[in-house]
This record gives structure tokens, C-alpha cells and sequence, in this order.
């Protein structure tokens, strides 16, 4: 048996020297460099400056557990509260037209925003986040670039893996980023060349994930089950609450979101939005946005209007 | 792309953007903008004079009534008109949206459309964008018009503003039918027989011809002269296989200049050979 301790060796997963484990420790101390670009990505990269030093990655997985009463994310005793239970959070209440029915008929609707939800998402992802460039500053990088995120959740045990990978990069004779905090971009290659000529040098990945809780009242409820109400004139009807309530959803993202870029500008965004329908028009929304903040360091300097052409052969 | 201009030192501009952010920035309350663009087509636009603004959405659900799916002959007028609506009403909230970061209109739009039992959902997002200059095509305020929404990506739109013609609006049309029962003999003589089923054909053909017939009025209603990009979908209803359903949807456009601009494309051959592949099949000659 050898000195040197083997991937299988259980004291090299655990090390003893800070929190790295001794394997990553040699995997850094190692004179090779590792990149997740493609090939003319990573051409196109050198081509600019930019050199890259480590694939770097970083990880959490959260448990989203109970969000009633008692929990960390504790939203109060009841949904129906007068106002929103969070300052500044969305909340929009309806009152049934028809007053006391009986036991069953739903009174009151609410359209919640649900901050610990949004809370819990924000602490997986920006931990995530916070390790990988924290491998990417270890190895004295000055950015990180073609990033990919994945929020997945682990074989439905409740539990949600938060993953993301990049390759980080030095700029070849260019200072490092102020307090020495890499900047980040999902964009590499060509696309990244692209952004830099025009003026915009990339800050940072921002995303932010809105979650939108309808409780519907009785008309809501009718409604989306194709039931005309009492009251309720026939034929098709916009559903408001629900209409609003993914409205809301999309907007708080975006608010979300336009908090993190401090006067800079997202570009590229995408938006994803779930729907989880629970019961006679309850639903749950989640919207996750997503994109590169980017920062203009030159006045626009417009291309010129491409020439339409026609390719032969 | 050949400019004439000489190719910028792109080492020099990274280094330039490096020490930008190696400086803490100065606190801002500018309000950050967002787009959904590609970097090409956030470029594209800028060459064109125009910029983006904001990622903008519009979402309406429209109920159904109950048994408005159950058999029964002709057009479902009902449906077609909840679809009609959650059009409708997305659009004005994408509009409201635009208008409120005082776009002149909505590019690349996304149009999701979801038909279910009991509603019907459309969502629309896109990039509210405006000119640079402040002005639309006519030279007229742009603040003051109706801002358009359009699915035209920011390429198709650039190329339809040098074209001469402007997007005023989204036209939609959808139809849903009932596709007529057959006898209870002819069902029984066609249950052996590889024969055409005339009562889909004929239902398809109808919800074709008034989806088409409202695209083109709606196109006109918003004060379009044609629709460009038309997309349709069609078939029977997944939780309803008597009735079939057609949508189709463009963007609906109108000449803005005096006349159509003819864009003469350059004819460009490239020079890079297509890759030839290796095919191992032909060391073994032809006759086998």
C-alpha cells in the first residue's frame, strides 16, 4: 500500500488542512488547467485575452420543508390575513358577492406572494453561486464564463439540488475585478465577443425565482371549473384573480431581479414559469428569471447596418 | 457583415472593460434595463436606431363553460370566443406594459396559448423597445402612437422597417368545430374499410376557413394591411377527439413608407468547402 492516498481512499474525500478536501487540494495545486468550453469557445477566447484556469462548480442542495406554523418560513396562523404578511409583498384580496352560504363556500380569496419560498430559492441558488466563485477567487481568477445553472429536485424527496459550472479565466494583462470577487456570465466564445465590442462588459448571472399563491374565493373557483356563478353573467369570462395573480408572478420577478442589477443592464433573459394546480382553482406559481448583468464601459458604438445577402451553394 | 472599417482590437476593448470593473461603481438609481434579446439582436436593433427597454408580459385565462365540449354541430362559437378574449386581454396588458416604460412597441413576442377544459390561457412576453432618435418610421412622436406587439424576431423586424412596412399588431384567429357524427351504418361499414373519414376533413377545412377569415379582420382592425409570419396549429382537442380546433396567428403590418423598398440581396459564395465525410461503406465498391 502506498503513501499516496487513491480517490476511493476515505481521507482523501476529508482533509484535515482547512475545508478542501486533500484530493481538490492537489487538483488545484496542479499545473493543467480545466475548461468546460466548447472548442471554438475556447478559441475564441484566447483569441480576445481571456486565458482559462479551472472548471469550477459549486453546489447546494436545500430541503424545502414545512412552510406552515413552526417553520423557519413560518407565514402565520392564517391565509387570510388582511394585508401582505411580508413588507412590500404582493398581496391582493377578493370577497365573495354572495355572503354566507354555507360552511364550504369560500368567502374570501387571496393572491399571496410568498417571500420564504422566494427566500429558500434565493439562499440555494446564491450559496450555489457564492461556491463556485469562491473556487473560481481561489485560483486567482478575474471571471467566470459560460455558466450553467441547474435547479433540479433530488428523486421527489422534497429536497432541491442547486448546481452550477462555469470555467474561470483570467484577463490577460487586465486588472483584477474590484474587491477581487470575479465577475460572471453565462456567455462565452463568440457571443462574449460580441457583447464586449459593442460596450458591455459582463457583472454577473442574476436570477430570481417569484412565487405567487392563489387561494381562489367562489367565483374563482367557478370559474375555473367552467361553472357559472350566481351572479355571473353567461358565456366566457376573464378568471381575475388567477389572470393576476400570473401577472404578479412575472412583474415581481422582474422586480426581483432589476433589484440586483444597480443600474446596470440584464440581457439575455429568459423566464420560466410552473404552475402547480391544486384544488378548484388554487394554485401555486412559481417564475424563475434569469440573465447576464452586464455593465456599459464604452458609449455605444452602433455597427453598421448589415448587408441582406444570399449564400450559393 | 464587410464595413470597410478597420477591425477593433478586441484584447484592448477586454482590458478597457476589465478596468471598468475593477473600480467599486458609483451608487445609481437608474433603472436598470431588461431584455430578453440575444446579443445579436440587441446589436441589430441598435444598428437599426432602436433600443430596448423592458422585458414586458401579458397573461389572461378565460374560463370555458361547462358542456360547451359535449357533442353537438357546427362551430363551438363559445370557445372560440373565450380564445378570442384571453387574446384580447393579454395583449392590452402587454400594451399597458409597453406603454408604461414608454415603449413604442413589443418585439420578439412569445406566444404560449393553452387550451383546457375549462380555460383558456395565453401568455405573451417580449421587449418593449423605441427609437433612439424618439421618432417612428413616419418621422411622427413615437410616444404618442399605439405601441404595436409583434412575434417578429428583432432580424425579421430590422429587415420589415427596411422593407418599408411596420408592425402595428398581433392578428389572431382561432376556430373550434364539432366534427359531424356519422350514421350509425356508416360507421358500421367503415369500421373495415381504409376510407377517408370526410366528416374530420370537412370539420378542419371549416375551423381553417374562420380562423383565417378572423386573422385577417382582426389584422385589419388594428389597422394592418397584411399579416406576415402566420403560424398555425391544428387538430382534434386532446380531451375532446369530436371536435377539432385551427388557430393561426402573424404579425399584422402596414406600409409606412411612400412606397415597398426592394431589398436587393448581395449573392455571396463562400469559399469554405462543406465538409467531406469519409464514408466507410464505399472502400467496399458500389457493386455491393
Amino acid at each position: 500500500m502506498t503513501d499516496v492516498a487513491g480517490p476511493d481512499d476515505p481521507a482523501a474525500v476529508a482533509g484535515t488542512d482547512g475545508d478542501l478536501p486533500e484530493a481538490a487540494v492537489r487538483r488545484l495545486e496542479s499545473s493543467a488547467f480545466s475548461s468546460g468550453l466548447t472548442v471554438p469557445d475556447f478559441a475564441a477566447c484566447l483569441e480576445i485575452g481571456l486565458e482559462p484556469v479551472a472548471l469550477v462548480q459549486g453546489f447546494c442542495v436545500m430541503q424545502w420543508g414545512w412552510y406552515g406554523p413552526g417553520s423557519g418560513f413560518m407565514r402565520g396562523m392564517s391565509p387570510y390575513v388582511a394585508g401582505p404578511q411580508n413588507a412590500g409583498a404582493y398581496s391582493e384580496t377578493y370577497r365573495c358577492p354572495h355572503g354566507y352560504v354555507s360552511v364550504e363556500h369560500r368567502m374570501w380569496g387571496q393572491n399571496l406572494e410568498q417571500p420564504w419560498v422566494e427566500d429558500a430559492w434565493a439562499q440555494g441558488y446564491g450559496t450555489a453561486y457564492r461556491r463556485m466563485i469562491e473556487e473560481a477567487t481561489d485560483h486567482g481568477a478575474h471571471g467566470v464564463i459560460g455558466v450553467v445553472d441547474r435547479v433540479a429536485s433530488v428523486a421527489d424527496t422534497g429536497t432541491t439540488e442547486f448546481h452550477f459550472l462555469g470555467t474561470a479565466v483570467t484577463v490577460e494583462g487586465g486588472p483584477p475585478p474590484a474587491g477581487g470577487v470575479p465577475w460572471s456570465t453565462y456567455l462565452a466564445g463568440q457571443r462574449l465577443t460580441k457583447s464586449i465590442e459593442a460596450g458591455f462588459m459582463p457583472v454577473a448571472v442574476v436570477a430570481a425565482l417569484a412565487s405567487v399563491r392563489i387561494w381562489a374565493y367562489c367565483m374563482t373557483e367557478y370559474l375555473m371549473e367552467g361553472q357559472m356563478g350566481w351572479g355571473m353573467p353567461g358565456g366566457p369570462q376573464l378568471v381575475d384573480q388567477v389572470s393576476k395573480a400570473h401577472m404578479a408572478a412575472r412583474q415581481l420577478a422582474r422586480k426581483h431581479v432589476r433589484g440586483q442589477l444597480a443600474g446596470d443592464e440584464l440581457h439575455g433573459a429568459r423566464i420560466d414559469v410552473v404552475g402547480r394546480e391544486l384544488s378548484q382553482g388554487d394554485e401555486v406559481i412559481d417564475c424563475t428569471l434569469r440573465g447576464n448583468r452586464v455593465r456599459r464601459f464604452k458609449d455605444f458604438d452602433p455597427v453598421p447596418l448589415p448587408r441582406p445577402t444570399v449564400r450559393l451553394g | 457583415m464587410t464595413t470597410g472599417a478597420a477591425a477593433p482590437d478586441l484584447r484592448a476593448e477586454l482590458r478597457r472593460g476589465a478596468e471598468a470593473l475593477a473600480v467599486a461603481p458609483r451608487p445609481s438609481q437608474a433603472r436598470g434595463i431588461t431584455s430578453d434579446l440575444s446579443v445579436d439582436e440587441a446589436l441589430l436593433l441598435h444598428a437599426a436606431g432602436w433600443e430596448p427597454l423592458d422585458l414586458v408580459c401579458g397573461v389572461a385565462v378565460v374560463s370555458v363553460p361547462v358542456g360547451v365540449w359535449n357533442w353537438g354541430r357546427g362551430a363551438i362559437s363559445l370557445a372560440s370566443d373565450a380564445h378570442d378574449a384571453a387574446v384580447d386581454q393579454a395583449s392590452r396588458a402587454l400594451g399597458a406594459e409597453c406603454g408604461k416604460v414608454r415603449g413604442h412597441g413589443v418585439v420578439g413576442v412569445r406566444v404560449d396559448v393553452a387550451v383546457r377544459t375549462h380555460h383558456i390561457d395565453v401568455e405573451l412576453v417580449g421587449t418593449a423597445v423605441r427609437p433612439m432618435d424618439g421618432k417612428d418610421a413616419r418621422g411622427n412622436d413615437a410616444a404618442q402612437a399605439m405601441p404595436f406587439v409583434s412575434d417578429l424576431s428583432a432580424r425579421d423586424f430590422t429587415l420589415l422597417l427596411r422593407a418599408g412596412w411596420g408592425p402595428v399588431g398581433l392578428a389572431f384567429g382561432a376556430s373550434f368545430v364539432y366534427a359531424p357524427r356519422r350514421t350509425a351504418g356508416t360507421a358500421m361499414k367503415q369500421s373495415t374499410q381504409n376510407v377517408e373519414l370526410t366528416n374530420y376533413t370537412e370539420a378542419m377545412y371549416s375551423a381553417r376557413e374562420s380562423a383565417m377569415e378572423k386573422m385577417q379582420r382582426s389584422a385589419l382592425a388594428v389597422g394592418g394591411q397584411g399579416v406576415v409570419e402566420v403560424k398555425v396549429t391544428e387538430g382534434p382537442m386532446s380531451f375532446a377527439r369530436h371536435a377539432v380546433g385551427f388557430t393561426a396567428w402573424g404579425t399584422a403590418v402596414r406600409l409606412v413608407a411612400k412606397e415597398h423598398q426592394f431589398v436587393r440581396p448581395e449573392v455571396v459564395l463562400p469559399l469554405d468547402d462543406a465538409v467531406v465525410t469519409f464514408e466507410a461503406e464505399s472502400l467496399r465498391g458500389k457493386g455491393r
